[in-house]
């Protein structure tokens, strides 16, 4: 189980930073490229960037599904409780284990509707062509435009990612259930910013001596 | 009984010719079946994006579409990448030679291996270039940042005259072209009006270096399943809305790049045959790389033979 | 008829605490299920291509930019700079939080990162300085509003995605109104502290300020990057915010050091997780404003409020009201999700300028964080300050008022806000 976490972290913070990193090298590309420099534009000109935004774009929808997943170990996914707060523990608990069933429900089915569509979207010709059975009535699926990936290898983060989070929603559900314990994302909380070095934090440091005399202000 | 529905989609705005025969398209049908076929249009990408239309129309989310033919080579069909072949077709009558004959109808035909019925052609007038600097001369776009359609052709025709090609979002192109993220653009000149793409170009060049049009089709068992007469009438009204989208296309063609003129923003320029030709040999060398991709070396061949008078 | 069993279901799922992107994922699911023939394999379609679209990632990115700022001593000496030029005036420090937070705002895309930026620092240097806890909780929780009305901002691209608009000519509406704003701010946290004589603090020599000035300058810097950039076409809005996430890595660890090398993956889990909550909700309202569209649910409400009569003026009236009512209940991008596909085909059929009415919605998603019950900014005070909600909503009174006030300007005075990006020539 650790290791599924640990995973989870590293790959969406790779994507994160991958996605980030092809959009920079994109625009410093375009930049160079168009500077009537001889062979520095020569040489540009000749590398193709033209896939870097499909790229950014299937990192980042990777990341989101996966990330969605994380989300709901970290609690970050929020809902209306205003209403469900106004009631009494008990019945609270009951709404709080409902709304996390639901999202295993909503999950799960989407997995299932996704393996469908990856399936019929190119999987099984992909399978069957593997396996020397490529028979008439089953067409390979599409490609991307830019890179020319197979879309169902793409679309699969919908099935696998969702499968990620509808285990994600079963598990805080059954920790719920057991301990009344539920996962919280603290926005106010900023990692190193725990203790403030008040002294030294609102003011120039130059006024630092003076500032004690004066914070009550001046008349 | 309950009618039958027709979902239409597609991504253009209502005025434009595309978007007019799409409204005339339902019209007749719906009088010519007496309300037994109910066509519904979503204009504007309501419903299906560009990227997603033609899976949406093979799971059967939606019955029609009009999109580019460039767009059915991520499905598996890359014949139809010939029509974005630079300077293939001499002009309009050329590419109605090829289209509806034999050559056209056969390539419709491929499409059915992918769930598809390819149903017809619809004109939307020559692809002309923009930018803020004179462009007359092929060698006028070295460096140049050019925005295009994603598609391995048009990216490989910007190569050829040593420009960049940048693929953005549609909703981007406006304010890209106004900064200068990009260049310069290309594409139809109902675009180029009707996006107000003029107001922030300079120049214009009728290069009429591609064509633009759209390729009606619906999804396979849905048309096949249709009961016999409806399916001729409905056969009929498309012959009916093909007509009547050329014939919008054509004036609105010459309407837009009037107006263009008229309104002072941009100077345009018509190249002479001979600078015509310049652009023809600079960007020759696409056919002999994108062949295989095409369809091989032949199959341009015989299109260029079929579009031959 | 189907409208209304829609939002019904809607409503009554979210109402039972589930995340708002599940309820609105299970509403399109049983209506598709129920009630239409549409494949249901479309879902999974859309579950992928609802966000592909590269303006959305701009939200990833601004978001990434902002955790490094935060985290790496940006924000600290922003509002070093901030109170050496007003520190000495009534309500210093207040005052301080205001303009720190309009400066951060510049380059954050979100209000209640900028609240967290801000708030945790000055907050509890304000008490220790003297000042009444929820004299800071106020002018925080509320000029963190600037982070989505001065751009970037992430409310104005989620606007843009949902109607088509342009982000660039977006962001060029929203700064003269976020200036404004932060002024008619400032102006009221001086009012509360004169009334109440909260402390000053020394007024700074001109060498202090111009000191402070060059420390933070890293971090102004970035603004001009990001909206010299785009407009001077370096580079689109998107793009801008990759090179600003970039830009705010390469300050945060190899200028200022208050990062290490070590502390990277943490920021980007953070961003990610954060992100992905973010394009989850976008992902499930495109499913339903898909099912919307369907169904012809924004035509049928843009006749029935036409054929009622109501001109631009009752249109936007209502339609603030229905904005602010949703306040309570939602964050921004889903309000903006759910309900920017249903009005703006009537606004724009009433003549409304489309860069002016998104406007108007920023604002009033601004005001919303800011209220109870639900408001994120003030949670994130709450967080900060671990005052209570009710608490709160007393301490941001005179702040919300004045926002108020804002709001009623910005919606009947269209100049304000699309003057300078027809000035620029972006739209
Ligand atoms: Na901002
Ligand atoms: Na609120």
């Amino acid at each position: 189980m650790k290791f599924l976490d640990r995973l989870e972290e590293t790959f969406i913070a790779f994507l994160i930073a991958g996605a980030t990193l092809v959009i920079f090298a994109a625009v410093v590309h375009r930049f160079v490229a168009s500077w009537s420099i001889p062979v520095v534009q020569e040489l540009a000109l000749a590398i193709n960037m033209s896939w870097a935004q499909e790229l950014c774009i299937i990192m980042f929808v990777w990341m989101a599904k996966f990330g969605a997943a994380y989300g709901v170990r970290t609690g970050i996914h929020v809902g209306v409780d205003v209403l469900i707060n106004q009631l009494g523990e008990r019945k609270r608990r009951r709404f709080v284990l409902f709304g996390l069933l639901a999202g295993a429900l909503f999950t799960l089915i989407v997995a299932v509707l996704g393996v469908r569509f990856v399936w019929e979207n190119g999987a099984h010709y992909a399978f069957m062509n593997t396996l020397g059975q490529a028979s008439e009535g089953i067409f390979p699926g599409p490609t991307t435009p830019d890179l020319e990936w197979q879309t169902w290898i793409v679309y699969s983060a919908v099935p696998l990612g969702t499968a990620l989070m509808c285990f994600r929603f079963l598990q805080v559900a059954w920790t719920f259930a057991r301990t009344g314990e539920l996962p919280h994302h603290d926005h106010g909380h900023v990692d190193g910013l725990d203790e403030p070095d008040v002294e030294d934090e609102f003011h120039p440091h130059d006024l630092h001596t003076s500032r004690h005399g004066n914070a009550k202000g001046n008349p | 009984q309950a009618p039958i529905i027709i979902k239409f989609s597609h991504v253009a705005a209502i005025d434009t010719p595309k978007g007019q025969a799409a409204e005339y398209f339902k019209k007749i049908v719906e009088e010519r079946t007496k309300g037994q076929v109910k066509v519904e249009v979503f204009a504007n990408s309501t419903l299906f994006k560009d990227k997603e239309e033609l899976e949406a129309l093979q799971i059967g989310a939606v019955q029609m579409l009009a999109p580019v033919p460039g767009k059915f080579g991520p499905l598996g069909v890359k014949e139809f990448e010939v029509f974005d072949l630079p300077y293939i077709f001499k002009d309009i009558d050329a590419v109605h030679r090829f289209a509806r004959g034999p050559g056209g109808a056969s390539l419709l035909k491929r499409l059915e291996s992918r769930g598809v019925t390819g149903l017809a052609y619809w004109d939307n007038g020559f692809r002309v270039m923009s930018a803020n600097k004179p462009i007359h001369v092929p060698s006028d776009m070295k460096g140049l940042k050019m925005r295009i359609n994603s598609s391995k052709v048009n990216a490989s025709i910007m190569k050829s005259v040593g420009a960049q090609p940048q693929s953005l979002a549609f909703s981007e192109v406006y304010q890209a072209l106004q900064t200068g993220v990009v260049d310069g653009t290309e594409g139809p000149l109902s675009n180029l009006y009707t996006q107000k793409q003029y107001e922030v170009q300079k120049h214009v060049t009728l290069s009429y270096h591609t064509i633009s049009n759209y390729v009606v089709v619906t999804n396979k068992k849905f048309w096949d399943g249709l009961p016999a007469p409806i399916r001729s009438t409905l056969e009929t009204a498309i012959k009916d809305a093909t007509v009547f989208n050329d014939s919008v296309a054509e004036k609105d063609e010459a309407a837009s790049l009037a107006a263009i003129k008229a309104s002072g923003k941009s100077t345009v320029y018509a190249p002479s045959a001979a600078e015509r030709d310049a652009w023809a040999k600079a960007m020759a060398p696409v056919h002999a790389e994108m062949a295989d991709r095409v369809g091989g070396k032949t199959f341009i061949d015989t299109v260029r033979a079929a579009s031959a008078n | 008829m189907s409208t209304a069993v829609i939002l019904f279901l809607l409503i009554a799922l979210m109402l039972t605490g589930m995340p708002i992107s599940i309820s609105l994922g299970l509403t399109v699911l049983s209506f598709l299920y129920l009630f239409t023939h549409v494949p249901i394999e479309s879902v999974a379609l859309k579950l992928f291509t609802g966000i592909e679209k590269f303006e959305i990632m701009a939200i990833p990115f601004f978001i990434l930019a902002g955790n490094f700022l935060t985290h790496g001593g940006v924000a600290r000496r922003m509002i070093h700079f901030a109170t050496s030029m007003v520190g000495h005036f009534y309500g210093g420090l207040g005052l301080s939080g205001v303009v720190a937070c309009a400066l951060f705002a510049a380059i954050s895309g979100s209000s209640p990162a900028t609240v967290v930026a801000i708030g945790s620092i000055l907050l509890p240097a304000m008490v220790k300085a003297g000042y009444p806890m929820k004299f800071g909780a106020g002018v925080v929780t509320t000029a963190g509003g600037l982070g989505i009305l001065i751009p970037p901002s992430i409310a104005m691209i989620i606007y843009a995605v949902a109607t088509n608009s342009s982000i660039g000519a977006l962001f060029m509406a929203g700064v003269i109104p976020g200036l404004l704003l932060a002024v008619l701010l400032g102006v009221t946290t001086w009012y509360v502290a004169r009334k109440n004589n909260y402390p000053r603090q020394r007024k700074a020599s001109w060498a202090e300020r111009w000191k402070a000035l060059r420390e933070a300058i890293w971090g102004v810097l970035l603004v001009v990057i990001v909206m010299g950039g785009i407009y001077s076409g370096v580079f689109t809005p998107t793009e801008a915010a990759a090179v600003a996430a970039v830009y705010a890595f390469v300050i945060a660890i190899f200028v200022y050091k208050d990062m290490q090398l070590k502390d990277v993956p943490k920021v980007l889990v953070s961003s990610a997780n954060m992100s992905a909550m973010l394009l989850y909700i976008i992902t499930n309202a495109a499913l339903f404003s898909f099912l919307m569209s369907y169904q012809h649910v924004p035509e049928e409400m843009a006749g029935w409020m036409l054929s009622q009569g109501l001109g631009q003026v009752g249109f936007l009236l209502m339609a603030n009201i229905l904005l602010l009512a949703a306040g309570n209940f939602m964050e921004p991008s889903s309000i903006i999700l759910i309900l920017a596909p249903i009005l703006f085909p009537i606004a724009i059929k009433l003549g409304i300028d489309p860069i002016h009415f998104g406007i108007i919605m920023t604002v009033n998603m601004e005001i919303g964080m800011c209220h109870p019950p639900v408001g994120l900014n003030l949670y994130v005070a709450s967080g900060i300050t671990k005052m209570g909600i009710t608490e709160l909503t007393v301490a941001v009174w005179p702040w919300l008022l004045t926002m108020l006030g804002f709001l009623v300007l910005v919606t009947y005075w269209a100049p304000l806000s699309i003057w300078l990006p027809k000035a620029l020539g972006m739209m």
